[in-house]
């Protein structure tokens, strides 16, 4: 765990500090972490497992959740935790047994204003997976519209 | 006996004439029961078969189109959407405008790939 994208370039005390500040929760196969639409109050840390990130969609009128990404251990899921308003904009699921570290946003925030520098590497991470996502779905974006004009021009 | 052998005579033509017109009567009914079938199949041939000497194949409306099951569909989404993901990857580790419009074989995009 102290290896986790959101706690690259810590020491490793100040990492082990920081994953102190969390619970670890086991969740069972086909368990939803959370759902979209719910309050965000913590950031999770994938420790074991896998966790499915899913978005609802209309199919032949019925709700079905469509796969969006997957993440895995070491990565963090539910970054709207602590990014206003928070609110989540996915589900999660767990699809095998799995492990997470829930770090509450109050208790974050709290450490942080006391080691700012502890905070601002951390909120460097969490960037840096905010971007890497951003690019990732930009990136899909502009193939689909790559797509769609070459169907229209065909 | 002039006149009795011309009624003789009268008679066998009329007997030949009434038997030439039983063989004809009966020849034509059976030869009409021996081809009905063949003529209902061609009259029926003739009514499905359009009016033009050319193919008409008609294009397979939405309802007409096999439906995918839920559950595949949903499985080619997902698997549609790691594959995109996959190829974003590529494309942001070294951009250009090659990899941005790189195939992928999901079958949801078959529709692009010549």
């Amino acid at each position: 765990m102290l290896q986790a994208d959101l706690l690259r370039g810590l020491a490793e005390d100040e990492a082990e500090r920081v994953l102190a500040l969390g619970n670890r929760l086991v969740l069972t196969a086909g368990a939803v972490l959370f759902q979209l639409g719910d309050t965000a109050d913590c950031i999770y840390l994938v420790a074991r497992g896998r966790l499915r990130l899913t978005l609802p969609i209309q199919v032949a009128s019925r709700e079905e959740r469509v796969f969006v990404e997957e993440r895995s251990a070491g990565q963090t899921v539910g970054w709207s935790g602590l990014i206003p308003p928070y609110r989540f904009t996915l589900t999660a699921t767990a699809p095998l047994e799995s492990a997470v570290i829930a770090l509450g946003r109050e208790a974050l925030g709290r450490y942080f204003s006391e080691h700012p520098e502890t905070g601002y590497k951390v909120t460097q991470n969490l960037a840096s997976v905010i971007g890497q996502r951003l690019q990732i779905f930009q990136t899909m974006w502009l193939r689909e519209i790559e797509r769609m004009v070459e169907l229209r021009c065909a | 006996m002039d006149m009795l052998l011309m009624g003789a005579c009268l008679a066998m033509f009329g007997i030949a004439v009434a038997c030439l017109a039983f063989g004809a009567a009966t020849r034509d009914a059976r030869q009409a029961q021996a081809s009905a079938p063949a003529i209902e199949k061609e009259l029926a041939k003739a009514a499905a078969s359009p009016a033009h000497f050319f193919v008409n194949v008609p294009a397979p409306g939405i309802a007409a189109r096999p439906r995918v099951p839920i559950e595949v569909l949903l499985l080619q989404l997902e698997n549609h959407v790691r594959l995109e993901q996959a190829a974003a990857e590529c494309f942001l580790e070294a951009p250009d405008a090659a990899r941005l419009r790189s195939r992928t074989t999901s079958p949801l995009v078959n529709w692009s790939i010549n």
